[in-house]
C-alpha cells in the first residue's frame, strides 16, 4: 500500500487530563498502603504478613511494566505498523520505571531485618537464616542467596530495566520533532541486544524475587512463567488506558476498534501461553514425582490452596479463553475493557498464589491488607506513568509508521 | 431464457480498485447470489461491498476443536483404564494431567485440518476446471485488471440484459462467457497418479498384516538397536564397578525419607530405650488409619500373609505348590491370628515390620513409619474379627 502521510485530527496531548488521572492513582495509592500498613501493624508479627503482600503487589505491578518493555522492544525488532499508535503509552508506562525502583526500596527492610522472625528463616525470604528441614540444603546455596548479594542483583536489576526504559522512550521523544528517522533507526538497532538482556534479566529476577521465597525449590522455566502473564497484562494494561484516554477525549479517532482487536488477540495468545507454560512447569514435576521438586506444588494442591489452584485453572485459563476465543468480543470496546480488567485481576489472584502460600499452607490469607497493597501500589504506579507522559504528545505524530497505523484494517 | 444454458456467464473488466468497489456494491444492491469478483491482490473492505455473509468455517474449525479434545481423552481413558490397564510407576492408570499434551495435540490437529479442508470444501475446491480460464482477456487478472462475473446460473441472469448493468457500472469490457465443449473429467497423470499412490500407501499396511497372520523362524529386525540393547544395568543385578558387586545401590547412610525427620527412637523401631515395647498406639486410633492399614496391609502383607492375615497369601499358595514338586524351598508365613502374635504389643509388631523376622525381610524402606503404625493397628481389627 502506498505511504501515506499521517493525517490527525486528534488532541494528542492533554497535561490537565493526564495531572487528574495522577492525583487519583496517588489517592488511590496513599489510601491503600496506609490501610495496608495499620492492618500489617495490627497483626503483631513484625509486620510479616504485610510484607508478602506488598511483594505481591509488587510483583504484580512489576509485571505490568516489564511486559511494557517486552511490548516496546517487541514492536521496534519486528519493524510493526499497526501499533504505532498504541506504542506510546507502553513508552510512558515503561519511563516510570525509576518509580519502581522507589517501590522496590521497602523490600530492603526484609532483607537485612529478621528480629522475631527467626523460626521462618526471615521476614520474607526463607534463605536469610536457613531453619528447620531444608538448612542444609539452602546452606549450600548461600553463595547466590544471601542479603548483600541480593540487594546489589536487585539494584541492578530496577537500573538496568530503568536504562533500557529510558533510551526507548528517549528516543521516540527525540523523533517528533526530527526532520529524519534516526532515532527510530537507533531503537530498532538496539533492539535486538535488548530483547536477550530483557529475557535474562527478567528470569533471573523471577528467580530471586519470586522463586526462592521456597529456597529448597527450583524450576528452570520460572523465568517464563513469570514472563507469561506480564505479556498478557501488559495488553490488558494498554487497553484500559487506551480507553481512559479516549474517555478523557484525546486520541479518539486514533485508537480504533482495529488496535484494540490487536492487543485483544495478543491478550488472548499470551492467556493461552500463560496457561501453557504453567501446564508444562507442572506436568513435568507430577509426572517425575520427585520430592524435592513436588514440595511447592503439594501445599498449592493440599487445604486451603487447592481451590485457589482450580480458580486459576478455570477463570485465569478457560472462561477467557472461550471468552476471547471469537472476534466480535475482540472488537466491542465494552468486552474487551472488561476482559481486560478481569484479567488485571486475575493476574494479581496469580501472584497471590506464587507468593502468599509460603506465608501459609493451611489458610488464605487474601484480604483487606493484600488488596490494600495491591491498589496502593498500582495507584501509585499510575500517578509515576501519568507524571511521566505530563503534557507530552501521547501518540508518536512523527513516526514514519503512523500514517500505516491509523489506517490499519484487519480483514 | 432458452440459451442460459450454453453460457457459463456474464464477464465485466474494470481497470482500477475504486470502480471495481463501487461496480460491486451495485451488483450486491442488485440482489446476485451466484456472482464473484476477481482481483490481483486482496482489496480491503472487499467483503462488505460484495455483501459477503460470515462464513460458518469459525464454528466448523471450533467444533473440530472440541472433537480433537474428546476424542484424545477419551481415547487415552479407553487405552490406559480400561483395554489395557498397566501401573507405570505409581501413577493413576487414567491421570489428567499425562493425557493433557495429547489431548493438547489432537484438538490442535484436528482443528486446523478442519480448518484447511473446510476452507476447500465451502470453496468448492478442488476444481478442476474453471470456464473463466479460456478468457483470454482474464489472463489480466492476475496482473493489473480487475473482474466481476456473474454467473449463468444466477436466477436473475440475462443474456441481454446482464452484460448491459454490468456496462453501465463503468466496465471497459463486459463479455459473455459460453460454457466450453470440455469435459470435467480429471487429467488422466492426476488419475494415474492417484492410483499409483494409493497402492503404494496400502503396501505397508498389507505388509503387516501377512506378518501377523504368519510365522517366522527369523529374529525380528532390530530398528532402532540402541532402543532395544541399552548399556545400563538393570535391577537385581551384578555390576563389578562396585565392591559388594550389586548394581542396585543403597541409600546413603543417614538418608531419612521426606516428611519423617521428626521422628526418632521409639516411633520408628516400636521399642523404648530401655527395651520394653511400646504398648500405646502412638498414631491417632482412628477410621481414617485404620482404613489407611487395610489399604498398606492389602498391598505390603497379604501378598504372604493373605488378605485375612491367615498366612495364606497368593505368594505362599504359589510357592508351596513348587515346593512339593521340589523347585523351591518355602517357609510357610506366620498366621498372624495365632494366639502368640495377638498377644505381641503394638510396638512389636512395628518392630518386625520395620527389621523383619525370620525369613521375613524389613519394610523400612518401602512403608513410612506411620504407615507400620496403621499397619499394627489394623492387624488387631483382623484378630479380633477371627477370635
Amino acid at each position: 500500500m502506498a505511504h501515506q502521510t499521517a493525517q490527525i485530527h486528534d488532541k494528542i496531548s492533554d497535561g490537565a487530563l493526564t495531572s487528574r488521572i495522577g492525583r487519583n492513582g496517588l489517592a488511590l495509592g496513599v489510601l491503600g498502603l496506609l490501610i495496608a500498613c495499620a492492618l500489617g501493624a495490627l497483626e503483631g508479627d513484625h509486620m510479616r504478613r504485610f510484607f508478602f503482600g506488598y511483594l505481591t503487589a509488587f510483583s504484580w505491578v512489576l509485571s505490568i511494566a516489564l511486559g511494557g518493555l517486552f511490548f516496546v522492544i517487541i514492536q521496534h525488532l519486528t519493524n510493526a505498523h499497526w501499533s504505532v499508535t498504541v506504542r506510546r503509552i507502553a513508552e510512558f508506562t515503561i519511563g516510570a520505571f525509576p518509580w519502581i525502583g522507589l517501590m522496590a526500596v521497602p523490600l530492603f527492610y526484609p532483607l537485612f531485618t529478621h528480629h522475631g522472625v527467626e523460626e521462618f528463616g526471615g521476614l520474607l525470604w526463607p534463605w536469610i537464616h536457613p531453619h528447620g528441614e531444608h538448612a542444609a540444603l539452602v546452606a549450600k546455596k548461600v553463595s547466590w542467596l544471601n542479603a548483600n548479594d541480593f540487594a546489589l542483583r536487585l539494584a541492578f536489576y530496577i537500573v538496568l530495566w530503568s536504562g533500557m526504559s529510558r533510551f526507548f522512550l528517549k528516543q521516540s521523544l527525540i523523533q517528533d520533532d526530527c526532520p529524519d528517522f534516526k532515532p527510530t533507526l537507533k531503537a530498532k538497532k538496539w533492539s535486538a541486544l535488548s530483547v536477550i538482556i530483557f529475557a535474562l534479566s527478567t528470569s533471573f529476577a523471577a528467580f530471586d524475587i519470586i522463586m526462592s521465597m521456597a529456597p529448597e525449590w527450583f524450576s528452570t522455566i520460572f523465568g517464563v512463567y513469570y514472563f507469561s502473564g506480564a505479556t498478557m497484562v501488559i495488553m490488558a494494561w494498554l487497553i484500559l488506558a487506551g480507553r481512559r484516554l479516549q474517555n478523557g477525549g484525546v486520541l479518539t479517532s486514533a485508537i480504533t476498534p482495529e488496535h484494540y482487536h490487536d492487543l485483544g488477540k495478543f491478550m488472548f495468545a499470551f492467556v493461552f501461553f500463560w496457561a501453557y507454560i504453567a501446564f508444562s512447569q507442572f506436568m513435568l514435576i507430577w509426572y517425575a514425582n520427585i520430592p524435592e521438586e513436588t514440595g511447592w506444588f503439594m501445599i498449592r494442591r493440599t487445604d486451603a490452596w487447592m481451590p485457589v489452584t482450580w480458580a486459576l485453572v478455570i477463570f485465569h485459563f478457560a472462561v477467557p479463553f472461550l471468552g476471547l476465543l471469537s472476534r466480535h468480543p475482540k472488537r466491542n470496546l465494552g468486552a474487551i475493557t472488561f476482559w481486560a480488567g478481569y484479567l488485571m485481576v486475575l493476574h494479581w489472584i496469580d501472584m497471590v498464589w506464587l507468593i502468599m502460600p509460603q506465608y501459609s499452607s493451611e489458610t488464605l490469607p487474601i484480604g483487606l491488607m493484600e488488596i490494600g497493597s495491591a491498589v496502593g501500589l498500582l495507584g501509585f504506579f499510575v500517578w509515576a506513568v501519568a507524571r511521566t507522559a505530563g503534557d507530552k504528545p501521547l501518540l508518536p505524530r512523527n513516526d514514519a509508521l503512523l500514517g500505516e497505523s491509523l489506517a490499519f484494517r484487519n480483514t | 431464457m432458452s440459451n442460459n444454458q450454453k453460457l457459463y456467464g456474464a464477464l465485466a473488466e474494470f481497470d482500477n480498485v475504486d470502480s471495481i468497489v463501487a461496480a460491486a456494491k451495485e451488483c450486491r444492491d442488485r440482489g446476485f447470489r451466484k456472482w464473484d469478483v476477481h482481483t490481483p491482490f486482496p482489496v480491503h473492505g472487499m467483503d462488505d461491498a460484495m455483501g459477503v455473509r460470515p462464513t460458518i468455517l469459525p464454528w466448523l474449525v471450533l467444533i473440530g476443536g472440541f472433537a480433537g479434545l474428546s476424542i484424545a481423552v477419551l481415547m487415552q481413558w479407553w487405552m490406559n483404564a480400561v483395554d489395557y490397564p498397566f501401573k507405570i510407576s505409581g501413577k493413576p492408570f487414567f491421570g489428567l494431567p499425562a493425557a493433557t499434551p495429547v489431548a493438547f495435540e489432537l484438538t490442535v490437529l484436528i482443528a486446523s485440518l478442519t480448518a484447511v479442508f473446510g476452507m476447500l470444501a465451502l470453496n468448492g475446491l478442488p476444481k478442476w476446471f474453471n470456464p473463466l480460464f479460456r478468457v483470454k482477456r482474464f489472463s489480466r487478472a492476475c496482473n493489473d485488471r480487475f473482474y466481476i462475473v456473474v454467473e449463468g446460473t444466477d436466477g436473475t441472469f440475462d443474456a441481454k440484459e446482464t452484460p448491459a448493468f454490468l456496462e453501465s457500472l463503468g466496465a471497459i469490457a463486459v463479455e459473455t462467457v459460453p460454457l466450453p465443449d470440455e469435459s470435467e473429467k480429471l487429467p488422466a497423470g492426476v488419475v494415474r497418479f492417484a492410483w499409483v499412490f494409493t497402492s503404494l500407501v496400502l503396501l505397508p499396511p498389507a505388509l503387516l498384516y501377512a506378518a501377523r497372520n504368519s510365522t517366522s523362524s527369523t529374529p525380528r529386525v532390530h530398528l532402532v538397536p540402541n532402543m532395544d540393547f541399552q548399556a545400563k544395568y538393570k535391577t537385581q543385578t551384578a555390576s563389578p564397578l562396585f565392591e559388594d558387586g550389586r548394581a542396585m545401590r543403597l541409600d546413603p547412610s543417614g538418608t531419612v525419607a521426606r516428611g519423617e525427620l521428626d521422628f526418632h527412637g521409639s516411633f520408628m523401631t516400636g521399642k523404648e530405650d530401655n527395651g520394653d515395647w511400646v504398648t500405646e498406639l502412638p498414631v491417632p486410633a482412628t477410621l481414617a488409619t485404620m482404613e489407611r492399614g487395610r489399604e498398606r496391609f492389602d498391598i505390603y502383607c497379604a501378598t504372604c500373609h493373605g488378605y485375612a492375615g491367615r498366612g495364606d497369601g497368593p505368594i505362599h499358595q504359589r510357592a508351596s505348590q513348587l515346593a512339593l514338586s521340589g523347585q523351591a524351598i518355602w517357609v510357610t508365613p506366620t498366621n498372624l491370628t495365632e494366639q502368640r502374635i495377638v498377644d505381641q504389643p503394638f510396638g512389636q509388631v512395628v518392630n518386625s515390620i520395620t527389621e523383619g523376622i525370620n525369613t521375613m525381610p524389613g519394610y523400612r524402606q518401602q512403608i513410612p513409619a506411620k504407615d507400620r503404625w496403621a499397619i499394627a493397628y489394623y492387624l488387631r481389627a483382623l484378630q479380633h474379627a477371627q477370635k
